[in-house]
């Protein structure tokens, strides 16, 4: 057959099924849909991180890297750029800011540069050159940043930074056509000069990037670490990209899953449209057959059938994805922001492109291609056969799915000890779940039978004897499998996600409520006290009215190989250093004791698992000046996923070489109230101060309000799947019923009336909507457990276990009662189908 | 037991003249009587079973059903009245697919009793119709005349006064085909059911008591007990029947 043959063939055949063929396509395309958009989430974070760093350090390839935020004397740049196998070096100075506008406020990476950064040809530098803001008090910022906080050229903008504020002119804004899709990162560049001032420290500098000669890299490096001599770290250029790869990767697994999940989804709704063509493409199969073609000619005609559906489901699909990740689909930077630039900006890759596309193209074919039996078998089997293999095709799909539920079990049983065995097992009880549901199926309508034998309904008949037919038995096993689907990602990410949240909540509540007020450098800093501050006020502080003590704490992040961890410095006088319920390994009582002493640091579960620590073993922190301390405790990761460090903040001042505070903790007296004490602080401090008062009940929200923040997407994805699942399951079980209009017609000469037939039409979808999905909804629960004790083992997470059974319930409700309340209008459009008699 | 009176039915197609389907029709079938009745396609044979059945209302005339009459029926007790009273044997073989031989034959009987009630009810009616061993078999696994048998159990599951026959043989072979209508005779017979069989098959005037024509909405009467030809089609002239010997 020539291919323009096969075309005009397929175009004829279109003609007669439009309909169908459209319904198909629609099915593909949404689970596209699913799969990019998912995906595009995925990407944009990472990417935007990675898209900033790549866009500051241009050509250079190495960098040397402050081990605090305090950073090392600008003085090494020369010594740098005098390196043997040096070409390029530009100093820059890093540090959080917060600004402040007219209309609002953002925290911004803030850039320190000089003209230097310009001859490295990184994207940013090229847009913001010396000339622009040479010699001057001025900032430039992305056009996203001045619209957000309400500024513009020319006009004014608070910046606070490491607790000093000032007001700085917008020098430049910098549009879409400048930085592209930088314009949503938020940062703002400033001269370096004039950084050093802003941050209160004229002669520091955070990193000086290099770029050595072509071939002398690994030259340049060593010469780079005997400069650092220990005290600082050499890195590749690009290492904020791969340390925030590292941090991302919970989210980002988490995600994946149920990027699989909408994928399966999606690929259910394709093969349930798929499936109300399978009758003409048997009826092809037959009558090419006996026309003499030969099998390969029937495969290459239904290949060009899952070509033009899946092609045409692909476009649709991306079309649809590209929507829904741009009004739908936030990609939320989260807690991570604290430490990254990350961005807003929507990055697609080609991968994304080409995965979603290829699982349409998959869906298609496999839906074309499902009579290949009637194709290649030499002469059908009799029905009877037919119906004895389809029994024992059960059996062994039944078995394997309690081999698949076995590996998981076996999994879950076993701690669940690497992400790969997460993985493995997640997938595993996907399949055993699949598998076993057509048995499981089966099984309720047998039972719901039995129970039913002496209820004289004919309407709960007939939707029985439906529910049992042989021959509509691929057909809803396929229905109820789209609700399992969709209901298993749900119950199980939602409630590891609930799991997770109430984890993370109680480690806020337990690290903001140690005192009664904190004061902070004001933007991020604040959030977690990892921004230090060169202030003095303990004096001023204690001697305010109302005030019992006063007590320093400090902190920051730290770098340790592909992590950055968070180093949480409390008083060597706190009651309670630990958060109680965060221990994991060690005894609360003792470590807490211990981290009063000297020496003693407690690092959470990944941290230690890769550092190969147990408690009382010695180790080396990389610090600006390396320590030694004893692991006192294991502990869970606070929230914090690349890990989490404590020391006492006297060893803190020792090991960083800083006895800058990073966060005052204040103690009220008895019957003070907090809100009270706060504006008195705010007015002692003055308006200038650059440092955030807040009561320990405002920090614990504002905690619970960022984590939360970084855990929305899975909310939305889970939203996207389950409204998808409810199209896909309303749409086939609404297709399968309308097919049925004959025979129920046929039914009224029988004596059954309109009513009772939209009865028994309502029962049958009620019974396997909610089937399909109470057994998502169940295997959604076990794999509940199955992710949370992943999130707990494999990253650390502060989970609390507790089985989601309402939300279970309520997604079954959601899922299956809306899916139900669609099906009810055809329903009743085909129960009112008049009957036709053959006769003349 | 069936008794039409001066029936008439008229459709309007479009704006054109209207269709005279069925033109003041009047007939009496009995308790135990089997009345075949023949007609080209468009004569009209459709629009009369669907008035006896309720499924259409005439313009005007009467169809009564042991004595009842149908025509003014509400929509649910026309259906009440086609599953107690009424049996239809079609020739589309509405079977549900899948399904096993015992339910497809039970399928009227699910309002008033429970399922294994049901299916016991029409058991010796399927092994009277030869369908024993067939129980359990689904309806793609049966022959054409064992589906066609199943219709027939089904009609007659609810003891009906009163059986409609659509082209019961349509789609069977002669051999099959004789079956089937003496089947239908007997069983008719012995459980006194007023039977209107419509079809084309030329034998089945061997096994009626009388034999109608319908054309045009016309019904002409036919003597009984001769093999019937007819013409197959309405057009103008072609309606009256021939003999054959």
């Amino acid at each position: 057959m020539k291919p323009s043959n096969i075309a005009g063939f397929y175009v004829a055949r279109l003609r007669a099924r439009v309909v169908q063929e459209l319904f198909a396509v629609a099915g593909i395309a949404v689970g596209v849909a699913l799969l990019f958009a998912s995906q595009v989430a995925n990407t944009s974070l990472s990417g935007s991180v990675d898209q900033f760093t790549r866009a500051v350090v241009g050509r250079a390839t190495l960098q040397l890297r402050a081990r605090d935020p305090q950073g090392f004397p600008a003085s090494m740049v020369g010594a740098v750029q005098r390196l043997p196998g040096v070409l390029r070096v530009a100093p820059v100075l890093e540090a959080n800011a917060y600004l402040v506008g007219a209309t609002g406020r953002q925290v911004v990476d803030l850039v320190g540069v000089d003209p230097s950064l310009g001859s490295l040809g990184g994207a940013l530098a090229r847009h913001v050159t010396s000339t622009q803001l040479a010699g001057r008090s001025a900032l430039a910022l992305s056009a996203s940043v001045s619209r957000r906080i309400g500024t513009g050229w020319r006009r004014p903008v608070e910046v606070d930074v490491n607790g000093h504020s000032t007001e700085v002119a917008v020098g430049s804004v910098m549009g879409k056509a400048e930085i592209g899709g930088l314009v949503d990162s938020p940062f703002a560049i400033v001269p370096l000069r004039f950084e050093q001032r802003l941050v209160g420290d004229r002669e520091s500098i955070t990193r000086i990037l290099v770029q050595p000669r072509p071939g002398r890299e690994g030259r340049v490096r060593a010469e780079l670490a005997r400069l650092a001599a220990g005290r600082l770290n050499v890195l590749p250029a690009t290492s904020d990209a791969t340390i925030f790869h590292q941090a991302e990767g919970p989210a980002s697994e988490s995600t994946g899953l149920f990027s699989a999940v909408s994928a399966l989804v999606g690929f259910l709704f394709a093969f349930n449209a798929m499936l109300l063509t399978v009758p003409q493409r048997r009826r092809l199969v037959s009558d090419l057959r006996l026309d003499g073609y030969t099998p390969a000619e029937i495969a290459i005609v239904l290949l060009c059938d899952a070509l033009m559906l899946g092609v045409a489901g692909a476009i649709a699909g991306l079309l649809l994805g590209d929507w829904v990740s741009r009004h739908l689909l936030e990609a939320s930077p989260g807690y991570l922001s604290l430490a990254f630039p990350v961005g807003s900006q929507r990055i697609v890759t080609w991968q994304c492109v080409v995965i979603a596309a290829s699982g349409g193209l998959l869906a298609a074919c496999v839906g074309v291609l499902n009579p290949l039996r009637a194709i290649f078998a030499g002469s059908l089997p009799p029905a009877r056969e037919r119906s004895s293999q389809s029994r024992l095709g059960i059996l062994w799909v039944t078995v394997g799915g309690l081999v698949c539920l076995g590996v998981s079990t076996v999994i879950l049983l076993a701690g669940v000890q690497t992400v790969q065995l997460a993985v493995l097992a997640s997938v595993s009880l996907l399949a055993a779940m699949l598998l076993l549901l057509p048995a499981l199926l089966g099984a309720i309508v047998f039972v719901v039978d039995r129970g039913q034998r002496e209820v004289l309904d004919a309407s709960r008949r007939l939707a029985l004897i439906e529910l049992q037919s042989s021959t509509v038995r691929v057909r809803s096993a396929a229905i109820a499998a789209t609700g399992a689907v969709a209901v298993f990602g749900s119950v199980a990410i939602e409630g590891a996600r609930h799991n997770l949240a109430a984890g993370l909540n109680r480690a806020a509540a337990e690290m903001a409520l140690v005192t009664d007020l904190w004061i902070t450098s004001a933007g991020t800093g604040s959030t977690l006290a990892t921004a230090p501050f060169q202030a003095n006020f303990d004096r001023m502080l204690s001697h305010l009215r109302g005030v019992r003590a006063v007590r320093v704490y400090r902190g920051s992040f730290l770098d340790i190989g592909d992590r950055r961890a968070l180093v949480m410095a409390p008083p060597r006088t706190a009651i309670q250093p630990i958060p109680p319920h965060q221990i994991v390994q060690g005894n609360l009582v003792h470590a807490s004791a211990l981290l009063q002493g000297h020496g003693w640091a407690t690092v959470s579960q990944a941290l230690a698992g890769e550092l190969h620590l147990h408690v009382g073993k010695r180790f080396m922190l990389p610090t600006s000046r390396p320590a030694t301390f004893r692991l006192a405790a294991v502990t869970t990761n606070f929230g914090w996923s690349p890990g989490v460090i404590v020391v006492n903040a006297d060893d803190y001042a020792r090991a960083w070489g800083s006895s800058d505070p990073s966060a005052y903790q204040l103690e009220l007296d008895p019957g003070v109230p907090p809100v009270a004490a706060q504006a008195e602080i705010r007015r002692a401090l003055g308006p200038r101060s650059g440092l955030s008062v807040q009561t320990a009940a405002q920090r614990e929200s504002i905690d619970r309000a960022t984590q939360e923040q970084g855990l929305d997407r899975l909310r939305q994805i889970a939203l996207l799947v389950l409204i998808a699942a409810v199209l896909a399951m309303a749409t086939a079980m609404g297709a399968m019923i309308w097919q049925r209009r004959a025979r129920l017609a046929s039914m009224k000469v029988d004596g059954y009336d309109e009513r009772e037939l939209w009865r028994a039409l309502l029962y049958e979808s009620a019974l396997l909507l909610g089937a399909g999905c109470s057994i998502g909804a169940l295997f959604g629960l076990y794999g509940q457990l199955l992710l949370s004790r992943t999130l707990a083992t494999v990253t650390g997470f502060p989970v609390v276990f507790s089985v989601a059974g309402a939300s279970a319930l309520t997604d079954v409700v959601l899922v299956a009662g809306v899916a139900f309340a669609i099906v009810a209008i055809p329903g009743y459009l085909a129960a009112r189908a008049q009957p036709r008699l053959q006769c003349g | 037991m069936l008794e039409l009176v001066d029936l008439v039915k008229h459709y309007r197609v479009g704006d054109g003249e209207p269709v005279r389907a069925v033109d003041g029709v009047s007939l009496t079938v009995g308790p135990g009587e089997l009345v075949v009745l023949y007609g080209p396609s468009g004569s009209g044979k459709t629009t009369l079973l669907m008035l006896i059945a309720a499924l259409l209302r005439p313009d005007r005339g009467s169809v009564r059903v042991a004595g009842r009459e149908i025509t003014a029926l509400s929509k649910r007790d026309a259906a009440r009245y086609r599953r107690q009273e009424l049996g239809f044997v079609r020739q589309s073989l509405d079977l549900i697919p899948g399904v096993r031989t015992g339910d497809n034959a039970a399928l009227k009987l699910f309002g008033a009793h429970g399922p294994r009630e049901a299916r016991r009810l029409v058991t010796p009616l399927l092994e009277r119709l030869g369908l024993g061993e067939r129980l359990g078999h689904r309806a793609e696994q049966l022959s054409m005349g064992e589906r066609q048998r199943v219709m027939i159990a089904r009609a007659l599951s609810t003891g009906p006064s009163l059986v409609l026959a659509d082209e019961p043989t349509g789609s069977l072979d002669t051999q099959r085909g004789r079956e089937v209508l003496e089947l239908l005779r007997e069983v008719c017979r012995e459980q006194r059911v007023a039977t209107l069989l419509v079809t084309h098959d030329p034998r089945a005037a061997a096994y009626a008591d009388r034999v109608h024509a319908l054309c045009d909405g016309h019904l002409t009467e036919h003597e009984p007990g001769r093999e019937f030809v007819p013409v197959p089609s309405a057009e103008a002239g072609a309606c009256e029947p021939g003999s054959a010997s």
